[in-house]
């Protein structure tokens, strides 16, 4: 299962990615309020961090939806909103224990990441290399072997010294 | 039944190059995205990148020529507007001399060979008077390396174990610099951001220094003063290959931590920290100055300081350190060594000398003085090529007065910008999708051929000077058919053929990269550097021929500093690019219009404070040049120098280069010092 | 294995996907009262706001029960036999092993003198939506008695389709199970500000019908008010009726476990009937909301297939879109349940409360404002649940939960 990663060591708040996902979404703005990836800036913890969507195995804003309105795409594994069916009763957002799930106040419906068909906008615009789209494996094996260069590079300093 | 193509290519929505793959349905562009298999960006680009599919699409795009006349423009035909303009060029230069005449290169259209054809066209015309935005951003840094170690160089990012970025923030201006600094970083690279405002990369430095805006070159020799004292020195690189190396010990002891500490406003221990990291990285280190340091009146010198502590760290040309790059082979379009035509003063050669001699290039601010002035020589017809001058060059109102005044001015755009309004004939122009066309990467050594993924029907840069060559009697200069024929040729020494480019879109080294070819250049008996000493020169031979100081002392002190005027309390920056944006472009794409739809002043909470002043209140900036509405963007205190505001350039409503002075500059390159504005500011 | 549900709701469906995840083999009925295609009464006032088509406001199709190889069936059950372990809808027998009663809950009478008549309706169930769907296009104005969550939701449907609206309630404020006395004050101001004549403290003494069909609604020690039809919207109980002599024990509604276990073997309750456990420690607490029903549809389905599972207990949620201002609210808020607070509020996310007990864990919130602002109660789930201590300062749990986002535009 291929999902979206973000490190937060890496993300520089250029927002790129939200710009991009607004465009894609709404086919006519970069503003930020349509995007469905957000950008968190807390400066005085020197932390950027984007978020997104989790796809959440259990996904409580699937089950709770009233209108059966959000369900999973079979090709990408996406937790998707029709916006069709959505109420706009924002029961999804409250659900969310992560803020990812946005309401647009033009059409009154809810709105969230539904990964661009196994393409992901925010991904390929996101030019610091923070987002990825991968294999959850492909993900583990990398923040191993960063935690493996650490172990390597520490025993290298012990045998020198 | 619509049809589906796509194609590799390169972006040039701003200077960098990214590797795009471009989708194309029944002849239209559709959407961009990046091109995974580029060596460069690796499959991501930047907003800018993918909203050229809106941009070459736009209703209002310029397709037919327009002719101004009484009743404002009217379309004609391009073979009448090029025998116009033709005919009127031939005319001044009769009237008025061979010199009366310029080209501008913008960077509207493009970045590629449109320098060198531009460059070509106005010699073979015999006129020496060419000009570039590079006079605005880019040449002085590009003098300032030259003069000490011969070349423009690549930092080698990804192998890098220390960055230090000067006044630049790569996510707005060099966007896959980002990602290559983060590759470095997941190794265990360090990165040390300086720079007056708290940028997007600054966010994950490791050291930050907010600097007092101007004042770099105060900190960078207290980092040298710190590696002599310290031995933080590569001794050995220093004795076989610099020149001036006592005189730089001798001045460097002014620069002592609480000194600079002082004059700098800022911790003096982060000069130690900063030493820390450059002794343990060393000599794997690239460093970057900005524009941060280029708009200042100190510019040359603040960058050669920069470049002084690399050389120090044995940085030069060392893999993960700052590469001395080869370029490709190519034939030479430029035709200097036939035509100098340097009896016909080149404008500014005179008073930039050092400019001229390193760029051969004319200096648009003495340009607009010039054209008002008529001296020494009068200037009267001037061909743009994507320039908007009337947004992005210093004082504005000049730029007005002086472009007014031409008897012909040409702009091919693919828009009717701002410029384009003043113009006597627009051309409409062939976008970087719609041609055929070289590009480079100079740090990886690569070379790309992109090919025409739509065709308008536009003309493109090459047809336009080989269409007025022709008509003025230069045609001999151009005889290549089109773009395809002039490539063919311009990559004959190379050893490669079009077809291999053409069947390798995502790139082909054309030159295997090379570590240290000083030293092997020393024991060849070659002259290790370009300089005239052949050695990386701290005292430049250039400078004391020109006879100015020929170590990079900080010596022109911004003004706000040496003579504060009290009337402009203030010290107004600009320059501070926002991602999506390029300049004075792409405002004119809806999507990313209205991501920033108006400019604004940013400013740090105590000003705001003062002011008392909020996010959203209007105020009156007013400089010596001139004066501006605004709203206000308050600022966290960490994000700006107190005493500093940042305005962005190119929004046409609140135009901060209608503040900007051209007349302070940087004696050196003649830069305007952009960075640091006296003004006054107003609630209103 | 014969598996019996009763209800076609949150509960009902939930527990028949929980338990088919578990299960694949055994035979599941369904009984509705209400058709077999399941709707949502969620939707209804969205659906009487023109929001939402009236076809959207069922949710799931025939082919959802083939899909998880389930029968659903009309029928109104009458009553439960555990002896015989039988479910009987009047001559219709269906035996089963497991049975959960997921049958809702439905809309009282307050008791006012002429309350039941034609042109009196809840909004309540599909039926009620059939008949005001008519008086919302053809009446211009309508009495809403009760201000609670249903009935508020009702007024501002019917306010936006422009109907003349006034809304009646006994008590001096609005909402007490939704929204905090501040938060229902600036509610009630958004009420008044969107043209809807909301009377708090006023007691409904009688509903007389005019001879031309309209209503005439009496108030104590008020003019009465005239209105062409009328919503009731004073609160729902718990459908048992057909619980006697089943040996279940029925108190407000059915208590049951942390397994939604009844306290007869093999029946088990969920939804708007049950009375379970909540994340608060109470034993046996009636929510009548939708996300309770589906949780502890979950608890229940996943227990009658043989897995224990412990249910976390309930933590009440609500959120709506009315009066152009999101309304929401979680757990504790009213300042009686309640050690401390802080208030988040900003000009951009209007009003927010954020609630701690006394050891400083996090125990609710609301909010009155915008859909950003619901993020933060969305967030504080978990944390609510797990008894989380929020390891930053009050003033900074804004920040804490990232819902602070670049001030600046770039």
């Amino acid at each position: 299962m291929k999902v979206i990663t973000m490190d937060p060591k890496k993300c520089v708040g250029c927002r790129n990615c939200e710009m991009a996902c607004a465009f894609a979404s709404s086919a006519k703005s970069c503003e930020r309020e349509y995007s469905n990836i957000k950008v968190y800036h807390h400066i005085e913890d020197k932390l950027v961090m984007p978020v997104t969507c989790f796809h959440c195995e259990q996904a409580w804003c699937m089950q709770v939806c009233p209108a059966n309105a959000i369900s999973r795409d079979p090709e990408t594994d996406a937790v998707c909103i029709d916006q069709s069916r959505c109420a706009g009763c924002k029961m999804c957002i409250l659900a969310c224990p992560y803020g990812n799930i946005h309401f647009d106040t033009e059409k009154l419906v809810s709105h969230k990441c539904n990964l661009c068909e196994g393409e992901p906008s925010c991904v390929t615009h996101c030019i610091a290399g923070a987002l990825q789209y991968e294999e959850i494996e492909t993900y583990v094996d990398r923040k191993r072997s960063r935690v493996d260069t650490i172990i390597g590079t520490r025993v290298k300093h012990a045998e020198q010294e | 039944m619509s049809e589906l193509k796509t194609y590799k290519s390169i972006c040039r929505m701003c200077g960098e190059g990214c590797g795009i793959e471009v989708r194309v349905r029944d002849g239209k562009v559709e959407k961009i995205v990046g091109n995974k298999e580029d060596p460069v960006n690796c499959g991501r680009i930047c907003i800018k990148g993918s909203s050229a599919a809106t941009w070459v699409n736009l209703e209002n795009r310029l397709t037919k020529p327009l002719k101004k006349t009484e009743n404002g423009f009217v379309e004609i035909e391009l073979e009448q507007a090029m025998d116009e303009i033709a005919e009127k060029l031939l005319a001044i230069q009769k009237k008025y001399g061979d010199n009366a005449i310029g080209v501008w290169k913008g960077e509207g259209i493009g970045f590629a060979q449109n320098e060198e054809l531009a460059r070509r066209f106005i010699h073979a015309v015999g006129s020496p008077n060419y000009f570039s935005n590079d006079t605005q951003c880019y040449a002085g840094r590009y003098t300032a390396f030259n003069l000490v170690y011969g070349c423009w160089p690549q930092a080698d990012l990804r192998n890098s174990k220390l960055v230090i970025l000067w006044g630049t923030n790569p996510p707005a201006a060099h966007s896959y610099w980002t990602q290559q600094i983060n590759d470095a970083r997941d190794k265990g690279a360090k990165l040390v951001v300086i720079d007056t405002k708290y940028t997007e990369i600054a966010r994950q430095a490791d050291i930050y220094v907010n600097v007092k805006p101007g004042c770099d070159g105060v900190l960078a020799w207290g980092v040298i003063r710190e590696m002599l004292e310290r031995g933080v020195v590569d001794y050995d690189f220093v004795e076989k290959f610099t020149l001036g190396f006592d005189e730089l010990k001798a001045y460097a002891q002014t620069f002592t931590k609480d000194y600079v500490a002082q004059y700098c406003e800022i911790d003096g221990e982060v000069i130690s920290q900063i030493v820390d990291l450059l002794d343990a990285a060393r000599p794997h280190i690239t460093s970057w100055p900005g524009t941060g340091l280029e708009h200042q009146q100190d510019g040359v010198n603040s960058v050669r300081a920069t470049t002084y502590v690399d050389v120090l760290a044995g940085a030069i040309d060392q893999k993960g350190g700052m590469l001395v790059t080869q370029g490709m082979k190519i034939n030479n379009l430029e035709i200097y060594d036939e035509k100098p035509l340097l009896d016909l003063k080149p404008i500014g050669a005179d008073t930039h000398p050092v400019l001229y001699h390193m760029r051969k290039e004319c200096h648009t601010l003495e340009l607009m003085d010039q054209i008002l002035s008529e001296k020494p020589y009068p200037f009267k017809g001037l061909v743009m090529s994507a320039a908007n001058p009337a947004l992005t060059n210093a004082n504005t109102g000049k730029v007005l007065e002086a472009l007014s005044k031409l008897e012909l001015l040409v702009v091919k755009d693919l828009f009717l910008t701002e410029t384009a309004e003043l113009a006597d004939y627009v051309l409409p122009a062939a976008s970087y999708l719609e041609r055929e066309e070289l590009h480079y990467n100079a740090a990886g050594h690569y070379v790309f051929l992109s090919t025409k993924t739509s065709d308008k029907g536009l003309q493109t840069e090459y047809e336009l000077f080989k269409g007025l060559a022709d008509r003025m009697g230069a045609g001999s200069y151009f005889p290549w058919k089109n773009d395809h024929e002039l490539n063919e040729w311009l990559i004959e020494p190379s050893g490669l053929t079009m077809e291999q480019l053409q069947n390798n879109p995502s790139g082909v080294r054309h030159t295997e990269i090379e570590y240290k070819k000083h030293e092997r250049k020393l024991a060849a008996g070659e002259k290790p550097f370009n300089t005239p000493s052949g050695k990386v020169e701290f005292t430049s031979e250039i400078l004391k021929q020109y006879g100015y100081e020929p170590l990079g002392k900080f010596t022109y002190v911004p003004d706000y500093i040496a003579k504060p005027d009290a009337a402009y309390p203030y010290l107004m920056m600009t320059g501070a690019r926002k991602p999506m944006f390029f300049h004075g472009r792409y405002r004119n794409i809806e999507q990313l219009r209205k991501a920033v739809p108006h400019g604004q002043i940013e400013m740090h909470p105590t000003d705001a404070a003062k002011l008392n002043v909020v996010t959203g209140d209007r105020v009156r900036v007013t400089s010596r040049k001139g004066s501006i509405e605004i709203d206000v963007l308050v600022m966290n205190e960490k994000e700006i120098h107190p005493g500093s505001v940042q305005i962005t350039h190119g929004f046409k409503h609140e135009n901060v280069n209608l503040l900007t002075d051209d007349d302070v500059r940087d004696p050196i390159s003649g830069f305007p010092a952009l960075k640091s504005v006296m003004v006054n500011i107003e609630k209103i | 294995m014969n598996i019996v549900i009763i209800g076609n709701s949150a509960a009902g469906l939930s527990a028949l996907q929980a338990f088919r995840k578990h299960d694949q083999e055994s035979h599941v009925t369904i009984l509705s009262k209400e058709g077999t295609i399941p709707y949502s009464r969620v939707l209804l006032p969205y659906v009487l706001r023109g929001k939402l088509s009236y076809d959207k406001m069922s949710i799931r199709t025939a082919d959802f029960f083939k899909e998880y190889n389930a029968e659903c069936i009309e029928a109104t059950v009458t009553a439960i036999d555990p002896e015989k372990k039988q479910v009987i809808c009047g001559d219709t027998v269906y035996p089963y092993d497991k049975v959960l009663i997921a049958t809702g809950s439905y809309a009282v009478d307050p008791p006012i003198e002429g309350v039941k008549q034609e042109g009196i309706y809840h909004m309540w169930t599909k039926k009620d939506v059939d008949a005001l769907a008519p008086c919302f296009d053809r009446c211009k104005r309508v009495v809403v008695i009760g201000s609670g969550f249903v009935a508020l939701q009702a007024a501002w449907a019917a306010k936006f389709r422009g109907l003349e609206v006034s809304v009646i309630e006994l008590m001096s404020r609005i909402m007490p199970n939704v929204l905090d006395v501040k938060g229902a004050e600036i509610l009630t101001q958004k009420i008044h500000d969107a043209g809807v004549a909301l009377h708090t403290d006023t007691v409904t003494e009688k509903i007389e019908k005019l001879p031309d069909g309209s209503f005439l609604v009496h108030l104590k020690d008020k003019e009465p008010i005239a209105a062409d039809f009328i919503i009731v919207g004073t609160g729902v109980r718990p459908n048992t009726q057909f619980l006697e002599n089943s040996g279940v024990i029925v108190e407000r509604g059915i208590p049951v476990d942390c397994c939604m276990q009844t306290n007869v073997s093999d029946i088990y309750a969920a939804g708007d009937v049950a009375a379970g456990p909540t994340t608060f420690g109470d034993q046996n607490m009636i929510h009548a909301l939708w996300p309770t029903a589906v949780e502890m549809g979950q608890v229940a389905g996943i227990n009658m297939a043989g897995k224990s599972f412990v249910y976390e207990g309930s933590l009440n949620m609500n959120v709506t879109q009315m009066y152009d201002v999101t309304v929401a609210s979680m757990g504790k808020f009213n300042d009686a349940d309640i050690a401390r607070f802080e208030e988040l509020s900003s000009p951009e996310n209007g009003y927010v409360k954020v609630c701690y007990d006394a050891q400083g864990h996090l125990i609710g919130g609301c909010v009155v404002g915008s859909s950003e602002a619901v993020h933060l109660l969305g967030k504080m789930r978990p944390l609510i649940r797990k008894k989380q201590r929020i390891d930053c300062p009050p003033e900074k749990i804004e920040h804490y939960m990232e819902v602070e986002t670049f001030k600046s535009q770039m």
